[in-house]
This record gives structure tokens, C-alpha cells and sequence, in this order.
């Protein structure tokens, strides 16, 4: 089951149009990272998700149950942590957990074990007797996050859960996060990209109020700016005829490759050639089929042999940038999952020297890490 | 219903609680005790159309300055307790939280507007009650006008309550807050002094719907009236209704 579905939403602010549309599902037991720059429309979409905010159209459905913003009872199966972590800081942080318990509608004896469970669970346990003023900004995240677990909610919606903690606090938090991700299905805004990529199985990127990508962290870090790089030598027959810039028209017309970026007669029969392959609007590529196997298959035809193929793809940040780039978006449609060519492609058997080099590969382990730590 | 009634009194108890937490309700405690103490014994209520002199020049056990004197006190009083009940939660961004808990705006607007009243109902209690001991220790008070008046007062304080907290909801800063809901109160009560200089028929209208004409005439003067009663409960249901749609307006902003 979606344990968020969300279709179609629309909310304008005066003359600002914040969200254009957005629609999205997310799976239970998904942890996924909501990225976009300042003023996409991601605290937007996630107040109309908690039921703060009306949208002025369409719906959001969170685990099964659709919200109501005026109905009370729609909300009681999503846990929220706002931006900035708004808390009352006079009261103690039991006296506070106890509060919201109570307006969950807990009694006595179910809020004496939910405010424990949630104070063990946040490591508060020394802190629960201080006043949430006098708490050091990381501990106030952790009272912002267990009060959001309070109501034993399905679905976390967390707004820039670790923004203004130090490194050690960072960690902690992601840790938790990772670990909360293992029963509940969150849904995470951040700046911080290596945070998605530590914690986030998927990334939903939002821009001017619309969804620019939906996949993996590993998948948008493909997407970005990439190069492929073909060494080729020229059967002997072919030596007087060749042309190098021939060669390049070939590959030019490739779909996943948009341009040739150089080409260089090496001499003996060996061409060097650069080809911009990142992703085109109506390329092939989209559809999965990788590019560098449509590549090889082309030189394959006409008898050329490859030495070389090596994919060059800038890093998280540098597709983030060009992913939330109002320009691209216009020119190149939403990116999602099965978009970009997958890992296997520098494995592909036909490839036999290729030598894919990965600025990023996947984190997971990392995460794993970070989570034995804590 | 029953689990409404739940998150009012959940809403109640925090708000109250807060009050208590803060240096602040001991202070307003003190300084209403104190002003109202000193007008009772030294000053007497020598403003408007009720003149009254000060215990020891009158020397008559009665309460009635006291009361004179409430509701322009109140005009510092209640803004000061409620200035903070919504504008501070805008401020911080609580107030999002708390719409995202399974709360009503209704609700939650009760339970503020009973924790207010409940610890005004206190302070007025704390402040007028020893007074009343003491005075009829020296004369012979008739209790049933200091009750009567307590209630009187009670009611008013509940009615301007209910406006201030509606003033509060507009503003994110307590002190604009607090400035708007006593220059409200304020003008309110003067409308008593100015109705001396407009024409006839408009003064009755500016003095009749002004709370304190359903005050000065009857409590203050010890005397319960079913309509001051009619008239500061509709009062009471008129703000908090307004209160309700202010903040649950902020949904569709």
C-alpha cells in the first residue's frame, strides 16, 4: 500500500504559484530524500501533507486515510517535525511529550509508556527533566522528533531534520533516522545532499513548485553532466578511407548522445573521441537503455574495435544543480526512476576494456556505518 | 465530542501551566494586588458618572471602588495575559505544530480562552478576597455585593478576554498584540466619559454596547443582571468565534 499518495497538488500565495501539480507515491518502509532549492514549494508540500496547510487543488492521501486539514482525526497517523523545530520552551521535556500524548488522546497508563518509549528511543533520557529552553539545539531536535513519534504514526514527515547541528549531532540523527526508516515510512527535506545519499533509498527533487526528479540518489548523481570517452582503432581495410569527424557524425547520431565534444586522430589507426552523453530529451537513454552499449553496437557495425570506453559523470551536486535548473527542466521534462542508465552498463559483455569510473557510487554501507555508531 | 473536550482541557493545562511556569503570573498578581489595594484605600474612584470615595476618607465597608476600578484596569491587565496566547505561538511556529496534532482550531482557541480566564478569575480572587476579609473585620460588609461584583467582574473580564485573544491571533508580534487590545479596551471604557459630550440618542447607542455600561451600572454596584449576563456571554462566543476563524483561516494562506 502508498503509504503517501499525493496527486495533483496546487497552492498559490497571492501571485506565486508554489506548486504546479505536484503528484507522488511513497511506499511503506521507504525513506526518501525531498530535495529542491530554497522556495520550491517543499515546506509547502509537506504542511499540505501534515494537514496544516489547504491546498487549492488536488489530494494527498497518508496511509490510506485522505487528509482533511478541519478533521483532527485525519492527521493522527503522521508524525511531523517542522523546520526550525518550533517547541514550548518553558516547559520540561516529559511535561511537553506528556502534553502531546494527551492530545493524541492517550491515557494515563499509554502515555506514561509511549513518552518513555519515544524519550529511549531519542536518547533523551538524561534531558527529561530539563526545561526544552535550556537544551542545546541537538537535543531540541531530538525532543522535535520524539514528539513527532509520539502518536506511533505510520509516516514521518521530517522538514530539514538535522539543519544547524554540529557534525557529532548530524550523525546522530541520520543514525536515527536510518533506524525509524526500518518500521516507518519517512519522508525527508534537506540541503544537505550527502545526507540523501546516506539515508535515502530514493530522492524526489522539486523546483518551481514541480517534480524534476524522482529516482535513486544514484541515479540523479548519473544524470548529471556526463562524458563518454571512446578509444577506438580502425580496422586495417578502413585505414586510407576513414574520416575522424565521418566517425563522429556516426556517434553523434546515437540517441543518449547529444554532441561531440572533440574528436583526435591518435595516428596507427587510433581515434579519440568525446561525447557528451548526458541525457537528452527523447533519448533512448530514458527508457534505461544504456548508452554505452548503444554506442559500442554502432562502432560494432561498421567493424571498429573499441580499447577504450570510459563514462566520466560529475558527482550528486553538480546533477542536482542542473536537475533544478528552471532551463533544463523546460527543455528535458521531469527525471525518473529507470531514467538514467543503470550501473550495469560499464559491466555490459560487449564493452570489453571499458572502464566506467564512478565519482559516486552508492553509499549504502556508509549508512550502515554511520547507524552501527550510534 | 468526548476526545475534543479532551484536547480543550489538554490545551487548558498547558496554557495554564505556562503562566505558572514564568515569573510573569506572580508579577501581574502582585502588581494588580497592589494598584488596586492602593486605589481602594488612598484614592477612591473620583472618574465618571460613579464617584466614590476612598476608604479611609468615606470610611464605608464596601468594596465598590475596587470594582469601580476594574475594567480600567483590565485595560492593562488582559492584554498582558493575553498577548502572548496566540502571537507568541505564530512567532515561534508552534502554532503550526499544534494544527498538525490531532487538534481543532475550536478547541484549542477554548482552551486558551478558559486557561486565561481561570487564572484572571485567580488573580482577582487572590487581590480582592483578603480585602474583603479585612474590610469586614471593620464594619459590617455586606458579602452579597462582593460577590455579586466578583461575578460581575468575572464575566466582563471574559468578555474582554475573548476580544484581546482574537487581537492576539491577528499579530505575530505581543507587543503590537498588546497595544491594539488596550487601545480597544481603552477606548471602550472611555466611551463612559465621552458619552457626556455627544448628542443624546448616540451616547445611549456608544454606552449600551460597550461592555462596561453592563458592568458599572449593576455589578459595580454589587448588583447581579441577568442581561449583563446575556450580553457578556454573547460577547464572549462573538470573539471566540472570530478567533476560530482566524486561525483556522491560516490554512488557506
Amino acid at each position: 500500500m502508498n503509504m503517501i499518495h499525493v496527486q495533483g497538488l496546487e497552492k498559490h500565495y497571492g501571485d506565486l504559484h508554489a506548486l504546479r501539480g505536484i503528484s507522488f507515491a511513497v511506499e511503506r518502509g521507504e525513506v526518501v530524500g525531498f530535495l529542491g532549492p530554497n522556495g520550491a514549494g517543499k515546506s509547502t508540500t509537506m504542511k499540505i501533507l501534515t494537514g496544516y496547510l489547504v491546498p487549492d487543488g488536488g489530494s494527498c492521501q497518508m496511509a490510506g486515510i485522505d487528509v482533511v486539514p478541519g478533521d483532527p482525526g485525519s492527521r493522527r497517523n503522521v508524525g511531523y517535525l517542522p523546520e526550525s523545530t518550533p517547541l514550548y520552551r518553558g516547559m520540561r521535556v516529559d511535561r511537553y511529550l506528556d502534553f502531546v500524548a494527551g492530545l493524541h488522546g492517550q491515557e494515563r497508563a499509554e502515555r506514561k509508556a509511549s513518552v518513555g518509549r519515544v524519550i529511549e528511543a531519542c536518547r533523551l533520557g538524561r534531558h527529561a527533566g530539563r526545561r526544552i529552553g535550556w537544551l542545546s539545539k541537538g537535543f531540541r531536535q531530538r525532543v522535535g522528533l520524539a514528539q513527532a513519534l509520539l502518536g506511533e504514526p505510520d509516516v514521518l514527515i521530517l522538514d530539514e531534520p538535522t539543519s544547524g547541528l554540529d557534525p557529532r549531532e548530524v550523525v546522530r540523527m541520520r543514525a536515527l533516522i536510518s533506524e525509524l526508516g526500518k518500521e516507518k515510512t519517512v519522508l525527508l527535506s534537506t540541503h544537505i545532499l550527502s545526507e540523501v545519499e546516506a539515508t535515502c533509498s530514493r530522492v524526489i527533487v522539486i523546483a518551481g513548485g514541480q517534480i524534476v526528479a524522482d529516482a535513486t540518489p544514484m541515479e540523479i548523481a548519473r544524470s548529471g553532466e556526463a562524458e563518454l570517452t571512446v578509444v577506438l582503432r580502425v580496422p586495417q581495410d578502413q585505414l586510407t578511407s576513414f574520416s575522424t569527424a565521418a566517425i563522429g557524425r556516426d556517434l553523434a547520431h546515437v540517441p543518449g548522445v547529444s554532441r561531440l565534444i572533440s574528436s583526435e586522430d591518435c595516428g596507427g589507426g587510433t581515434v579519440r573521441l568525446v561525447l557528451d552523453v548526458r541525457r537528452a530529451p527523447g533519448s533512448l537513454a530514458r527508457s534505461g537503455e544504456p548508452v554505452a552499449e548503444l554506442v559500442a553496437d554502432t562502432l560494432a557495425k561498421r567493424g571498429w574495435k573499441i580499447s577504450e570506453l570510459t563514462r566520466r559523470s560529475d558527482d550528486f551536486e553538480a546533477a542536482f544543480l542542473e536537475i533544478t535548473d528552471p532551463n533544463r527542466m523546460a527543455m528535458a521534462g521531469p527525471l525518473v526512476r529507470g531514467d538514467v542508465t543503470g550501473p550495469t552498463d560499464s559491466e555490459s559483455p560487449e564493452i570489453g576494456s571499458s572502464n566506467e569510473i564512478e565519482s559516486l557510487g552508492p553509499r549504502e554501507g556508509n549508512a550502515e556505518g554511520e547507524g552501527g555508531n550510534a | 465530542m468526548s476526545s475534543e473536550l479532551g484536547t480543550v482541557a489538554w490545551v487548558f493545562r498547558r496554557e495554564l501551566g505556562a503562566r505558572f511556569d514564568s515569573m510573569s503570573a506572580l508579577t501581574v498578581t502582585i502588581v494588580f494586588a497592589l494598584v488596586a489595594h492602593g486605589l481602594y484605600f488612598f484614592l477612591g474612584h473620583p472618574v465618571g458618572d460613579l464617584q466614590l470615595p476612598s476608604l479611609w476618607a468615606g470610611r464605608v465597608a464596601s468594596l465598590q471602588v475596587v470594582f469601580a476600578w476594574l475594567p480600567l484596569l483590565f485595560v492593562g491587565l488582559i492584554p498582558a495575559l493575553t498577548m502572548g496566547a496566540w502571537a507568541e505561538e505564530r512567532a515561534s511556529g508552534t502554532e503550526e505544530l499544534l494544527f498538525t496534532w490531532p487538534v481543532s482550531g475550536r478547541a484549542s482557541v477554548l482552551g486558551k480562552f478558559l486557561a486565561v480566564w481561570f487564572f484572571l478569575g485567580l488573580v482577582l480572587t487572590v487581590a480582592i478576597l483578603p480585602l474583603a476579609i479585612m474590610v469586614s473585620s471593620l464594619g459590617n460588609l455586606d458579602w452579597g455585593t462582593v460577590f455579586g461584583g466578583l461575578l460581575g467582574a468575572f464575566l466582563l473580564a471574559g468578555a474582554c478576554i475573548a476580544i484581546s485573544l482574537f487581537l492576539s491571533s491577528l499579530f505575530s508580534e505581543q507587543l503590537s498584540a498588546f497595544l491594539s487590545s488596550a487601545l480597544l479596551l481603552g477606548l471602550l471604557w472611555s466611551a463612559g466619559l465621552l458619552v457626556h459630550v455627544m448628542p443624546p440618542g448616540l451616547a445611549d447607542a456608544v454606552f449600551y454596547t460597550s461592555p462596561y455600561a453592563h458592568f458599572f451600572d449593576s455589578a459595580a454596584r454589587g448588583v447581579f443582571d441577568l442581561r449583563d449576563l446575556i450580553y457578556h456571554t454573547s460577547l464572549m462566543v462573538f470573539g471566540l468565534w472570530c478567533n476560530t476563524l482566524v486561525v483556522e483561516g491560516r490554512r488557506w494562506a
